[in-house]
């Protein structure tokens, strides 16, 4: 269980004490679709391949109609420009966009971003990511956020809180 | 430890694709499975069986038709000195023919398919493996087998068929023109065609475009699944090219072996 958790905008925030309690809940969370620094965007396609595959692969979507979805969500989030660049080319911020938005292509009832500190580790990322997450709205269910207790001070403007 | 995942299931059901935990022969299997499956074959997979035949294949074109020419021109002229020595002139442009295109061009061309194209997809497969980037994939619902893999086998099949037919058609414009066309000593006009059609019977060519297949899927196959079972550390990255490149060409000499077996046999 998080030592915490409160709702932040769009997302839930569960502040939890140590590593392996984070595994813990993601081992138990095996529905959620995680947006982790572990698990990188294909290195030889581009942003927009790299989202567009999702609902290819998993809807059966036409090449086309796959490229304008993933298109359209980049537009969403305003990051229309990086669409035709590789991961090595990308800011931390674009490559949080492409795995967010590989995720949500997907249509999942949870999204786990797994320590967005990882992700974004030059930017102040809890108005960053509740922007993001407000800006695609309705395309998927709950988004998670899995973040250490020590990180709680940067998320100034919580509504709730939980402790366990 | 690996921390646990959840495992989007592939299209079409059936769970996750356990390509990371197959052995050679069960990874080929899985492979051609998927290569006689014409619903693998949509959108995503195309581009890579495009780009494979390009960058294999069309790409390599004018530097390969130079090697094979100067291979040609070499072989020819040497068995063709021999064989004059010998007094044994009227059996060199088979004996060429028989040399350069059943059996030298399609094993060079598997080797230099194999060292440009094997050696560059089996560091790519080990980086994806290291890098989680396969596992990331399949966490999305992309069968990496149907994205990455297959296309690669398919275009690197075509292309090793491809070049060794426009090796063969080169080599035999150049023993045209170097046996019956410009020397001294050219054989009776006709000979040329009398010749191709002995060398090029049915079976003959049934073995040369089985061994061009069999030679094609080997280096695609074994430098993919060297690349697949690459431990996830970085370090493992060359041994991975290492060991994928002994095999092949381990695999390539006994499909050698084996098709001239059977070309004695038919």
């Amino acid at each position: 269980m998080p030592a915490a958790s409160f709702a932040y905008g769009p997302l839930t925030v569960l502040l939890l004490e140590s590593n392996a309690e984070r595994r813990q809940l993601v081992a138990e969370h095996p529905d959620a679709v995680q947006v982790t620094a572990r698990l990188p965007l294909r290195a030889n396609l581009t942003v927009l391949e790299n989202i567009a595959i999702v609902p290819e692969f998993r809807r059966g979507e036409s090449p086309d109609a796959a490229a304008r979805y993933a298109s359209s969500l980049l537009e969403r989030i305003g990051y229309a420009a990086c669409a035709q660049l590789h991961d090595p080319d990308l800011s931390h911020e674009e490559r949080f966009a492409a795995k967010l938005l590989r995720a949500v292509a997907l249509r999942p009832s949870i999204i786990l971003i797994d320590r967005p500190g990882r992700l974004l580790p030059d930017t102040h990322y809890p108005p960053f990511v509740e922007a993001m997450l407000a800006a695609l709205k309705g395309e998927f269910g709950q988004c998670w956020v899995l973040d250490y207790v020590w990180n709680a001070p940067l998320y100034p403007h919580r509504r709730s809180s939980t402790s366990s | 430890m690996s921390e646990p995942h959840h495992r989007v299931p592939a299209p079409g059901g059936g769970g996750p694709v356990p390509w990371a935990r197959t052995g050679f022969l069960a990874f080929a299997a899985l492979a051609l499975t998927r290569i006689l499956s014409p619903a693998a074959y949509r959108g995503a997979a195309l581009e890579v069986i495009r780009k494979q035949i390009y960058f294999t294949a069309w790409q390599i074109v004018p530097g390969f038709a130079l090697f094979v020419a100067v291979l040609t021109l070499v072989v020819t002229l040497i068995v063709g000195a021999t064989a004059r020595d010998y007094g044994l002139y009227a059996h060199a442009l088979e004996l060429v023919v028989r040399l350069l295109a059943l059996e030298l061009l399609p094993l060079l061309t598997a080797l230099f398919v194999g060292l440009r194209t094997g050696a560059a997809m089996n560091t790519e497969v080990a980086l994806m493996q290291i890098n989680n980037e396969l596992e990331a994939l399949e966490l999305v619902g992309v069968d990496p087998v149907e994205f990455e893999f297959m296309p690669r086998i398919v275009g690197g099949t075509l292309a090793v068929v491809g070049l060794t037919a426009v090796g063969i058609v080169i080599a035999l414009a150049l023993v045209y023109l170097v046996i019956e066309g410009i020397q001294p000593w050219s054989l009776p006009p006709g000979d040329f065609g009398n010749v191709v059609g002995k060398v090029f019977g049915v079976p003959a060519l049934l073995v040369l475009w089985l061994k061009a297949i069999a030679f094609g899927l080997a280096v695609t196959v074994i430098p993919i699944t060297a690349g697949v079972a690459t431990p996830k550390r970085l370090a493992f990255a060359p041994i991975s090219v290492l060991r994928g490149m002994v095999r092949l060409f381990v695999a390539i000499m006994l499909i050698e072996g084996l098709t001239l077996v059977a070309g004695r046999v038919v």
